[in-house]
């Protein structure tokens, strides 16, 4: 007997002909056991969700930081933007943690990855780094990810880009791109370091700026002795005017240590740079976050709260992200950039209150529901949240 | 091991809908999602001060307060209506032809007959025949619907003697005449002017179907339900809508488990009986309801031997559909300064739009039509103040890029990126020089995020051939049953309220 499907196509116009074609095509068609993993695979050469790295070099570049090189433990590293970072899971006196650290290779060669590390005062992951970590070790990472980057669609071919100590590494994967690829690009970069013996790359980047004529390159020290021929102060208004001329027609890119950024950001406005023009790259949570704007003022950073997640409680120090307390009691929490913007470590706020620092790129939907990014919000009172 | 009453796999908006309906009926529900957040589709993505919106360009059947369509009825259900501030967009949508005429369909049959009949005086009388035809089809395809619905299973139904007795035909004229058309068979019988055509038929680009392929009906039902149910908005974009529904589920006592995707669907003598996620985790049900292909379904998420011969067999007459290439725009601008009036515009350089869709099949967009929205046009508040932004990208298939070299990956991005803003400089002189932030979408973003073969962002090719009654919905592993636009009609809309559909049966199934 037919069916009733059938007989309704029967009875209308172009049914019959319809019904020829699907029987048609279910015989020339694709079988659907050609399409296992196949997303996965071409996703995976770009995008892959996580890496498994192994150090392959480890090189002293100043007294205080390390350019480390990272090799494929599967022998395939994925492509990735000058600019981006990895993010790198350590596991130190037995807490699971990560850092975002941005890629300092040139994009043209993918046989290794580089990082650069710097010591900061009282650091826990840097000092890692710089005081444990040997060749042959392996790491977990995910990335790259990250969005500071050259944009061709509307990025002026002039770029400016200032840096301030260890955030020098994503300007140094631009640098080598755009002088190896003899891309048509201009470059000025106004590097911040404290001594000159402390600037990473000092010497390479120097030794780039004599071969061409498109990179200048200046460096210009905070802490300097009177006798150096570099810059001295801070990176102002009036340096990066006298450094770079004509203003108009270039994009300015940001990096360092949030008070470095922060400073700049000033200067640019003095100088009347729309926003469109500037890019910053947060780089990760200060450490005094004490200081940023809109801290309550009634606390101190040494108050110890109840976290509450599922049935378990948790210490929760003011000045430590919601995401380092959960980190320090095991608690398994995706993350990638660690400073608001990627929204993988979203959590739902269920009762208590929070500071949320700057820079998170909150949805209006998390807003509307009580979701935030634990990465950047400091309990302020006790607290309740769920995945 | 856990015990769930019914699994749905992929939290998009019919994955949603379906475990929101199941939760609300009491029964225990879990939805595993391997992205971070829900929605599928139905998200959105931050870049410096902007919230771009992934998908929504339009929401169907919302209707209004005093006259509420279906969807506004189901999230009154789902006591989600309230949470979320709709925006009632007040055109259709702009066809921008080539040599620049534009014209803009008011949100009233009479409006849009009027405008069309001003724009194109000669063919007044086949624009109102064609407007009356698109409202009977319509109007016959709700009653053949009710009817089907109305008669139970067994029994030989009013609706089943009538079939059979060859009235069809009789009983539902229209249907049968226009049922099985393509938009470009009945357009081209009702109207001489081809630019009166391309007005008409812009509804083919939600569906990915140049006009020679793209089913009437679609074309008819979206004309119909969007001027009597209006085009809506909402502030915040589709996230909220997958936010709320979320909330909806754990509230009722659901589940809703993120960035835990499902690796294996356990089948015992040939019934599903549960999952194992991506921990390695497994859980126990009665019934699952996949949200994602029908092709990763069984291809990835099944043992090889386990995969039936009927429905690889079956699946083989479906085509996978076409991906996306976009671009999402903020501008430091309000959407006056460079000319943006209308918050949905189709953009055609070429009359052609079966021959330009060809290149939907190339990497670079040099001729497709383009699809550029803005609504900060109908709401100011969806973007910071001073603002605007644009999503602008065209249709384009998954395989070149599936086929391109990784190392050339982001320098084809931007080249095409560029491509789309030179073609709309032309049209909103300026544009470019007003770009704060910009973001492009690929075929391989879509298959990123979703997890779909070529990226597709409307499931199978929606041809007439693979549509309407013949959708692929036939179940052939017992208990693991589907919901979401691999194999229903694609859009918001159609698949929270198929999500609900599939639901009630499938609830009714495990008392
Ligand atoms: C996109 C991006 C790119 C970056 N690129 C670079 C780069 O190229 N090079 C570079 O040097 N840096 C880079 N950074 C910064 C880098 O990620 C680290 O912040 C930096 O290395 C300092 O790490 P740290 O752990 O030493 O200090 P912090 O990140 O300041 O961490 C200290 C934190 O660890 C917590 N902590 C301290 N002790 C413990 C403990 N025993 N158990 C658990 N938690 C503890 C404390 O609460 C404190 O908040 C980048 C950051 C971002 C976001
Ligand atoms: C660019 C674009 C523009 C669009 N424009 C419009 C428009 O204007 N109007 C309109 O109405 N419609 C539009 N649509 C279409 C509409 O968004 C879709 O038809 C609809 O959202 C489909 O929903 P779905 O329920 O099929 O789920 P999908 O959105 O396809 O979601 C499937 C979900 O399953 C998840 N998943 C995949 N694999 C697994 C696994 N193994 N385990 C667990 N989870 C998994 C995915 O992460 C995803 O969340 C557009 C879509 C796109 C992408
Ligand atoms: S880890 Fe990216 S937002 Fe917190």
């Amino acid at each position: 007997m037919k069916s009733m499907k059938d007989i309704i196509i029967g009875q209308m116009e172009k049914g019959p002909e319809i019904m020829n074609e699907g029987a048609v095509a279910k015989k020339i068609g694709k079988d659907i056991i050609t399409e296992k993993n196949k997303t996965d695979r071409i996703v995976r050469s770009i995008h892959t969700e996580s890496l498994n790295l192994i150090v392959s070099e480890i090189h002293q570049v100043t007294s205080d930081a390390k350019a480390i090189r990272f090799v494929s433990a599967d022998g395939y590293l994925p492509v990735f933007e000058a600019g981006q970072y990895v993010n790198i899971f350590t596991e130190i006196n037995g807490v699971r943690t990560s850092r975002p650290y941005s890629i300092s290779s040139s994009p043209k060669q993918r046989g290794y990855y580089e990082i650069c590390v710097a010591r900061i005062p009282t650091g826990f992951v840097s000092d890692f780094f710089l005081d444990k970590v040997k060749v042959g070790d392996k790491f977990e990472a995910n990335g790259p990810q990250g969005v500071f980057r050259f944009n061709p669609v509307f990025h002026y071919k002039k770029s400016v880009f200032l840096a301030g100590g260890s955030g020098i590494t994503p300007f140094m994967s631009m640098t080598r791109e755009i002088l190896e690829s003899g891309a048509d690009r201009e470059i000025y970069l106004i590097f911040g370091a404290r001594k000159a013996e402390l600037a990473i790359f000092h010497k390479e980047l120097s030794a780039m700026a004599e071969l061409h004529p498109n990179f200048h390159y200046h460096l210009v020290l905070s802490e300097s002795d009177s006798e150096c021929n570099f810059r001295k102060g801070f990176i102002d208004a009036k340096c990066i005017k006298d450094i770079v001329g004509e203003i108009e027609g270039s994009t300015f890119y940001m990096c360092g240590p949030p008070v470095m950024t922060d400073f700049c950001a000033k200067a640019l406005e003095e100088l009347n740079i729309r926003p469109k023009d500037i890019r910053r790259e947060m780089f990760g949570a200060r450490q005094d976050i004490q200081n940023e704007p809109g801290w309550p003022s009634n606390l101190t950073g040494d108050e110890v709260f109840k976290l509450k997640i599922g049935d378990k409680v948790i210490d929760a120090k003011s000045s430590e992200s919601l995401l380092i307390s959960l980190e320090r009691a095991g608690v398994r929490v995706n993350v990638c950039c660690r400073s608001g913007e990627c929204s993988l470590c979203r959590v739902k706020l269920v009762s208590g209150n929070v500071f949320l620092a700057r820079g998170v790129w909150a949805r209006h939907a998390d807003e509307k529901f009580g979701y935030i990014h634990s990465c950047k919000a400091y309990p302020s009172s006790d607290v309740e949240i769920e995945f | 091991m856990k015990n769930y009453d019914v699994i749905v796999i992929g939290a998009g908006n019919a994955g949603l809908s379906s475990a929101a309906t199941l939760a609300l009926e009491g029964k225990k529900v879990c939805v595993f999602e391997k992205h971070n957040i829900p929605g599928g589709c139905g998200t959105s993505f931050r870049r410096g001060r902007f919230e771009f919106e992934v998908a929504l360009h339009q929401l169907s059947s919302m209707g209004t307060e005093e006259k509420p369509g279906p969807l506004r009825k189901l999230f009154k259900e789902y006591g989600i209506l309230d949470q979320i501030e709709w925006i009632e967009i007040d055109s259709l949508y702009k066809v921008n032809l080539p040599g620049g005429l534009g014209v803009a369909l008011p949100t009233t049959r009479k409006g849009a007959e009027e405008t069309l009949i001003k724009q194109f005086p000669e063919e007044k009388a086949s624009i109102l025949a064609y407007f009356d035809t698109v409202y009977k089809f319509c109007g016959e395809m709700d009653d053949f619907a009710a009817a089907s619905a109305n008669s139970t299973g067994g029994e030989p139904s009013n609706i089943k003697k009538l079939l059979t007795q060859a009235l069809f035909a009789k009983k539902y004229p229209y249907l049968a005449k226009y049922a099985l058309k393509t938009t470009d068979e009945v357009l081209e019988d009702f109207f001489k002017s081809k630019e009166l055509q391309l007005c008409l038929s812009a509804y083919w680009c939600f569906m990915g179907m140049p006009p020679e392929r793209f089913p009437f009906y679609i074309l008819a039902k979206c004309t119909n339900i969007y001027i009597e149910d209006k085009p809506f908005y909402l502030r915040g974009g589709s996230q909220v809508i997958s936010q709320a529904l979320t909330e909806a589920i754990k509230k009722a006592g659901g589940d809703v488990k993120f960035s835990c995707g499902v690796k294996k669907i356990v089948v015992e003598n040939g019934e599903a009986v549960g999952v194992i996620d991506a921990n390695g985790q497994e859980y126990r049900c009665k019934k699952i309801i996949s949200n994602i292909s029908p092709i990763h379904t069984y291809a990835n998420l099944v043992d090889r031997e386990l995969i039936p011969r009927e429905a690889r067999e079956y699946l083989s007459g479906y085509t996978v559909g076409i991906s996306a290439l976009t671009c999402f725009i903020g501008l430091d601008c309000p959407p006056e300064t460079i000319g943006f009036t209308d918050s949905f515009n189709l953009i055609y350089d070429d009359l052609d739009a079966n021959e330009t869709f060809k290149d939907a099949y190339t990497l670079f967009p040099d001729k497709d039509p383009i699809i550029a929205t803005c609504y900060t046009v109908d709401d100011p508040k969806v973007s910071p103040e001073g603002t605007s932004i644009i999503t602008a990208g065209t249709l384009k298939y998954g395989t070149p890029w599936e086929e391109l070299n990784p190392d050339e990956y982001y320098e084809t991005k931007y080249k095409a990126a560029n491509i789309i803003i030179d073609r709309l400089e032309k049209r909103f002189p300026g544009i470019r020089s007003h770009i704060e932030e910009i973001e492009v979408a690929t075929p391989l973003t879509h298959m990123r995020y979703l997890n779909h073969p070529g990226g597709a962002i409307y499931g199978y090719e929606q041809d007439v051939k693979s549509s309407f009654v013949f959708f692929p919905r036939e179940v052939f592993i017992k208990n693991l049953t589907f919901a979401g636009g691999w194999v229903n009609v694609c859009g918001f809309g159609p698949n929270y309220m198929f999500g609900n559909q599939v639901a009630k049966q499938v609830s009714k199934e495990v008392k």
